[in-house]
Parts: C-alpha cells; structure tokens; sequence
C-alpha cells in the first residue's frame, strides 16, 4: 500500500531522504503510530492527516492506522527515500512540505508587553471556563479518591515549582519539576504536560526570565526514567524548544495577536488528548506569569 | 474490600480511550474505585496516598498499563476485571462486529450455504487450488490472483464449465455481479445491458460510459486477460455470453478485448451469430467486416461501443449528449504550442485505455511506440526512454514487477511524468486518474504537485505544456468525481469526457499543418 506524506519535521524529511532509518514500530494508535529508531534510540511519529506538524513527526494522507493492521515491533526501513513499514506500506516523501517549528520571541517593548499581558489574563479566564479537568484542572466531582489526590498534588507540585520560579530558586525549582514527571492520568501524564507548556516558554528567543541549561539537562535526564517513552521524547524535544505547530502558533497569537485570532489557537489546543492541551495551558500560563512579574531584565546569550 | 490488579506490560492507549476507560471502569457496578493508568513512580506514589498500593504494583514499570479494581468483594472484583478487559476490546477492535473470517473455503461454504461466489486473492501459487476448491463447493469464482499457469487456467476453466459455473480469470481485476463491484470497479447504473470483458479498465470504461449515456449494466462478467489465447480458447467469453444470453434481465450483450486470437475470434463470433439477443464488439484494432458478417454491432472505440449498447437497449440515439470532440478546443491548443512540440506522450493506469489511445493515435501517426505496441518495431526497446509518440502501460508488468500497481502507488508515473515534461518535443501529455472501489483514494491529489511543478517549469522556458487528464469513474463514485475533476481544472489540466476522446483530443492537439 502506498500513502503520500503531506508534510513532515524538516530534520526526520533529511533522514529519510538519507535513507538513513530503520527501526520497528514502537506503538499504535487510531491517529499515530509512534517508530523507534534504531540508530539514535528515539521515537518518531507518523500522524493522520487529522494532527498538526511536531518534531520528528511525519504527516501522512490516512484517515486512521487502525484498518492497516501494523503490529508492534513491525521492522520499517527506508528504501529509496521512502518510508517502508512491513511488507505492505510505503510512505512516499518527495512531495511532503517541509516543516521546521520556530518558538516566537518574548516582547521587548512596553507596548507589546501589554498584549501578553491582556492575553495571558484572558486566556486565564478561558481556561477556567473552558480548560478539562481531570488533571491539573481539579474536576468538581472527581471521579475517584484516585483522581483527586491526583489532582491535588499535581496543583501543589505545581504550585511549588511556580513559587521557587518566582523566587529564582532554580535547584529546588529543578526538584519540583521533576516531581512532576509522570504524574497524573492519560498517556502523557498530566505533569509532563504541564513541563511541555513551561518548557516552550522559557525556551522563548529574549525570555525575560531565564532558566539555566540544568534546568532542562535534569528534565530530560529525569524522563527517562520517571514517564514512558512517548511522553519523555516530548519532553526531551520541548526542553530544546521544540514544540508542534499548533504550540508555536498559539505562543505567537499570545505574544501579538488580537482576541479573535486568540480563541481559535486556544481551542486547537484544549482538543488535544483528554486533559493534555489544558494541562499544556496551565504550564504555558505558570511560565509566562513568571516573566511577566520578573519584567525587563533581557537574558544574555550564552557564550 | 477486595484489591486486585492486572499490569498489562508495555500497553499503550492513547489519552482520550484511557480517560474514558476510567470514567467506565468507575461505573461499573459493585466497583467502590477503579483506576486505570501507567505505571509511573509519580502515579505509584498516589495510588499509595489512597491505600491502593500493592507490590505488584511497586513492580510495574513506566511503558506498563496498572488497572486496579477495588470492590466489596473478590467476585466483584473479578467481574469488574472482565468487564474492563471487554471495554479495552472495544476499544481496541476496529473491526465490524459482523465480519466473520473464516480460515477455509470449505468452512466458509459450509457456515454460508446461500452464497454462490468466491473472490480468491491469494499468492499465485495456491491460487489454483483455493479456486478449484471454490468450484467443487459450487461457488462461482473471481480469481484475482495473478501467477497461475496457463495449464491450471484452462483446467479450471474446464471444471467451470461441467459444472456450469463461471470461471473469472485468473487475473480478473473488474466484475460488476448482481450490482455490486468486485475488486476494481465503478459504481454504475443498475440496467439492462451485460458485459464480457477481457479486459480490466476496458470494461471499467465501457459500463461508466454506459451510465453516463444514461443505460445500466446487469451483469459485468470479468474473463481475466489470456482467455481469448489460442490455448484457452475463449472459454469463458463463450460462457459468458450464454449466461448473459439467458439472462432475463439482459437486453444487450456487450463484448470487450484486445484482439482475440484468430480461431477464438471465430468461435467467439460465431457464438455472437447464434445469440438471440443484440451483440456489440468492441476488440480494441479489430476489423468491422467479421463481426458484422456474424449479425453482430461492430464498434471501433470504447465510445462507440456504450453508444451503441444503449441505443439497442432502447434509448433514443437523437436524445443522447455524445460529447462531440471539441474543435475549437483543439485549434486553441495547437495555436499554444510551438513547431517542435509535436509528440504525444501518454502515460496511463488502465492497459486498455493505453491501448485505446495509441491506436487511435496509429490511425494517423506511423511513430507510435509503446511498452505493448504489438508491431516489434515500434515497441520501446528501453521502456524509461520515450521516442516520437509514447503511450505507456504504467501498470503492465514492465514496470510493476515488485512494485505496486499504480492505480494504488503513483511513485513511478509520477517520476515519468516529470521526465516527459521536461522534453522540448513533447506537446501534450495524457493520463488516466481511475476512480472507484479499490483504487487509489485520492488519485489526482497525488498527481498535483508534480502537474503544478512541470507546468511552472515550462512556463519559466517559455513553453506551453498541455496535460489533457481522463477520469474514469461516475458520479456515483468514490472519490467525488466532480472533485476530481475541478482538482485537475484548477490545476490547468485539459479534461476529456471519454476514453476515446482522450485518445482523440491527445493526438488532434499535436496535429500540424492541417
């Protein structure tokens, strides 16, 4: 079976075209099957037409994996630039965009600060209204005592680690965001998620605030061992900012865009997952309060 | 209270099924809490702040799946168990619930006593075998399968025939039985005419064009490619014009192949002479006079032959839109194109609508190559290089020997077509896009990109470049027809109305001096 690639992350399209690839199907999903590599040990995405550009994700015309039957550990190769998983699929990439995700800057005027700040409090407002529970956003009625302590410590945790942000304690702020890895429901718990939002943040080119490299060195060191693959390579890639499109946009509509063109990138990503895109939200909000409050101060390249 | 758990190792769903997995496992009844997660330290420390941690638990790893249930009592843990294991069933099956496999033709005969027919797809070297064990099951067959000799074919053919059954192929790709499409097909109108076909996209084009000539197919009889050999000896073509002969619904019996062997044409007409009912011929380079000497409609295209099929099966030739070739169409692109653009180069899905197309092109042309030209002289020596007027069978084995068919992988005439559009002497290039059950989703889409890129380069050199594209399907058909189409108009594409037209119009744009 041949299927065409719409579109794919820049660096995974120049492996392929290297033919430089091969691994086994790592997991299956309705809308995704996840690969793992076999030369670099990471995972790779293959998503329906359905899901927006992501790191080391390729976009293909499908409208679900499930009817191509693809079992585990399936072995996949490329073979002349095409993508080659089992006997029967190809993946054909020569007509597929190029995508290569770039996080927006943080403002450096007063004027354009003043436009995060109306959209981080609005977006506040639209998460309380509209943001899913079940995670970070403690639900009314949680369905177990399972849930609620969840829930519960998800907020305190995340409560700290904002704290310690605020307060420049960056080596006890290290050690509430990893107390955050794997925690909380769904396949990427909901403390990854909220990593996944405050990561894009403060990985922002000119972010007022700024965090050291250890930082983000322990996050992904701590993934490894404290959530599942899938979600620790979300982090991994976060941590270096790299995040999906509808991310990117959505940090771009918060730094300059109107309310309008607000809503819309909010609702792209309150869809994801069950409580992921509200669990993501809450971590973009926490890293963007944090600098707003810090203001001014401009961090320097590293040399 | 009652704890039990299962780990379900190195299990992943995504977050919405696991959510709602839970939400369902709180509900079942007698179940005081059930918890549905991955097997995390963090997800491990909650489940000990609520008393449900247990060492197997402890034990779990990242990628594992912990479902634990605690309930009044053992038994009403164990049936919380079953029902969250049938709810992860559920979720993970995609499957119709009606579907049933069966292993074997036997069992499946034996578990469907009402069903008369078998379509096998099966490795060529079983393929006999499944198809005979279909016959004695008293199943008529449609064998896709290619890769069965030409002894087991006559053989089974034989059976068939003892056993008045019909024998579809080997290598039968379109059969339209009792309105439904098997394999490759279109949806059409149901009617009142029949079909024998020998070939694929023959047969495709001549019961589309019927429907859009406003007529109705009963039956589409698929025979499979070699049957009108010498060795087979037309034994299903025969057959099949006696069924459809006593068929009652069958009003016009409609003949399709490339040219017979001259024995089997012999028989195959003199079968036509005895049929009580209207018979036309289409053999794709055929002569009129034998068929008309046998009482039967001769018809030089595939056109020609749905025209005629549905003036015999009643419609009022006068009414009919034939789609008449439109000429000033053809003097506006001749006018586009330069001196030395003067070939057709024509790149296709369906063997038959190649076939098509470069025997019409022959009627005017003498350089006229092809991977299936049957004159040795002008057949390509070296198929990826085009000379004067190319038609190509994209899908004969030349070019899908190990790879797939490209009515479903487009890869290889899409690599062609960029080739061809760079030539200088090329003045128009034509393809086929083939709609319908088991073909390609989305044909033109795939095709676009590439169509875009050779028109933007030969605009850049200052060059016109014609794309005349024919989509064979019907508005009935999947994708979208209409869809289709416009895709190609917004594109620039040229569209023609028919396969003949196709034909027609590729080789009238390159005429010069007329």
């Amino acid at each position: 079976m041949y299927i065409q690639a719409l579109s794919g992350d820049a660096g995974f399209l120049e492996r392929l075209a290297r033919s430089n690839f091969s691994g086994t199907v790592h997991s299956t999903f309705e809308r995704t099957i996840n690969l793992k590599c076999s030369e670099n040990g990471e995972l790779y995405t293959i998503g329906n037409h359905q899901l927006d550009n992501a790191p080391n994700t390729l976009i293909i015309d499908v409208k679900g994996f499930s009817e191509l039957g693809l079992p585990v550990n399936t072995p996949v190769i490329t073979e002349d630039g095409t993508l080659v998983i089992g006997a029967d699929l190809r993946i054909w990439i020569q007509q597929a965009a190029k995508w290569e995700g770039v996080l927006p800057s943080y403002p450096c005027d007063i004027e354009a600060v003043e436009v995060l700040r109306r959209n981080v409090a609005f977006t506040k407002n639209y998460v309380d209204e509209y943001g899913k529970t079940g995670g970070m956003k403690m639900s009314s009625q949680p369905a177990s005592p399972f849930e609620k302590e969840m829930s519960r410590m998800l907020i305190q945790r995340a409560g700290m680690l904002s704290n310690d942000l605020a307060n420049k304690r960056i080596e006890s702020a290290t050690q509430h965001a990893i107390s955050l890895i794997g925690l909380g429901p769904g396949l990427t718990p909901s403390g990854d998620d909220f990593l996944v939002g405050l990561c894009s943040v403060y990985k922002m080119q000119n972010i007022s605030s700024c965090l050291s490299c250890p930082f983000f060195d322990e996050i992904v060191r701590s993934s490894q061992a404290l959530t599942n693959e899938i979600s620790a390579i979300t982090l991994k890639k976060a941590a270096h900012g790299q995040v999906r499109e509808s991310l990117n946009d959505l940090l771009s509509c918060m730094i300059s865009g109107s309310l309008e063109e607000l809503v819309p990138a909010l609702d792209k990503i309150i869809r994801i997952g069950s409580s992921s895109g509200t669990d993501i939200l809450l971590g973009i909000l926490c890293g963007l309060e944090r600098n707003l409050e810090a203001g001014g101060n401009v961090c320097l390249p590293k040399s | 209270m009652s704890t039990k758990v299962v780990i379900k190792q190195s299990t992943y769903f995504d977050s919405v099924s696991l959510m709602s997995l839970s939400t369902k496992a709180n509900q079942i009844e007698g179940v005081e809490q059930a918890v549905i997660a991955m097997g995390t330290d963090m997800n491990k420390e909650v489940l000990k702040n609520v008393g449900l941690l247990t060492p197997e638990l402890e034990a779990a790893k990242t990628s594992d799946l912990m479902i634990v249930v605690k309930a009044a009592t053992d038994e009403l843990c164990e049936s919380a168990l079953i029902a969250i294991e049938e709810l992860f069933k559920k979720k993970g099956g995609s499957k119709s619930a009606t579907e049933i496999k069966y292993s074997t033709i036997d069992s499946a005969a034996a578990s469907i006593p009402e069903a008369n027919l078998a379509v096998i797809s099966v490795n060529g070297a079983f393929a006999a075998r499944e198809a005979r064990k279909a016959l004695e099951n008293d199943l008529h067959v449609m064998l896709f399968s290619d890769n069965v000799s030409i002894e087991e074919e006559i053989a089974l053919k034989q059976f068939a025939h003892e056993k008045g059954l019909l024998m579809m192929g080997p290598d039968c790709g379109t059969a339209i039985i009792g309105n439904v499409a098997l394999c490759f097909g279109n949806a059409v109108r149901k009617g009142n005419i029949g079909i024998v076909g020998a070939s694929g996209t023959g047969s495709q084009e001549v019961s589309v064009r019927i429907h859009d000539f406003g007529g109705g197919i009963t039956q589409l009889i698929g025979t499979g490619g070699r049957d009108l050999s010498e060795q087979v000896g037309g034994i299903m073509m025969l057959d099949g014009i006696k069924a459809l002969e006593e068929d009652e619904a069958t009003k016009v019996i409609v003949l399709i192949s490339k040219p017979p062997a001259a024995s089997v044409q012999e028989k195959v007409l003199a079968q036509v002479k005895s049929c009580k009912k209207p018979v036309v011929v289409y053999f794709i380079g055929g002569e009129e006079t034998p068929v008309l000497e046998a009482g039967g409609h001769f018809a030089k295209t595939s056109k020609e032959a749905a025209i005629k099929a549905v003036v015999l099966a009643g419609a009022n030739e006068d009414e009919l839109n034939k789609r008449a070739l439109n000429w000033p169409l053809i003097e506006e692109v001749r006018a586009k194109l330069t001196p030395e653009q003067k070939y057709v180069r024509g790149l296709f899905c369906g063997g038959t609508l190649c076939d098509e197309a470069m025997y019409l092109a022959m009627d005017k042309y003498e350089d006229v190559y092809s991977n299936i030209q049957k004159k040795a002289d002008y057949k390509l020596k070296n198929i990826h290089e085009s000379k004067a007027h190319t038609f190509l069978d994209m899908g004969d084995d030349d070019f899908t020997n190990g790879k797939p068919h490209p009515m479903i992988d487009p890869s290889t005439r899409i690599a062609r077509f960029l080739e061809e559009a760079k030539d200088p002497s090329v003045g128009v290039i034509l393809m086929d896009f083939i709609l319908g059950f088991g073909s390609h989703e989305d044909p033109v889409g795939v095709m676009l990109p590439a169509i875009l890129e050779a028109k933007a380069n030969a605009a850049k050199e200052g060059r016109h470049l014609e794309i005349l594209g024919y989509v064979l399907g019907t508005d009935l058909d999947t994708p979208n027809f209409d869809e289709q189409v416009k895709k190609l108009m917004d594109a620039g594409v040229t569209i023609a109305s028919s396969s003949t037209n196709a034909g027609l119009l590729a080789r009238e744009f390159v005429a010069k001096g007329e």
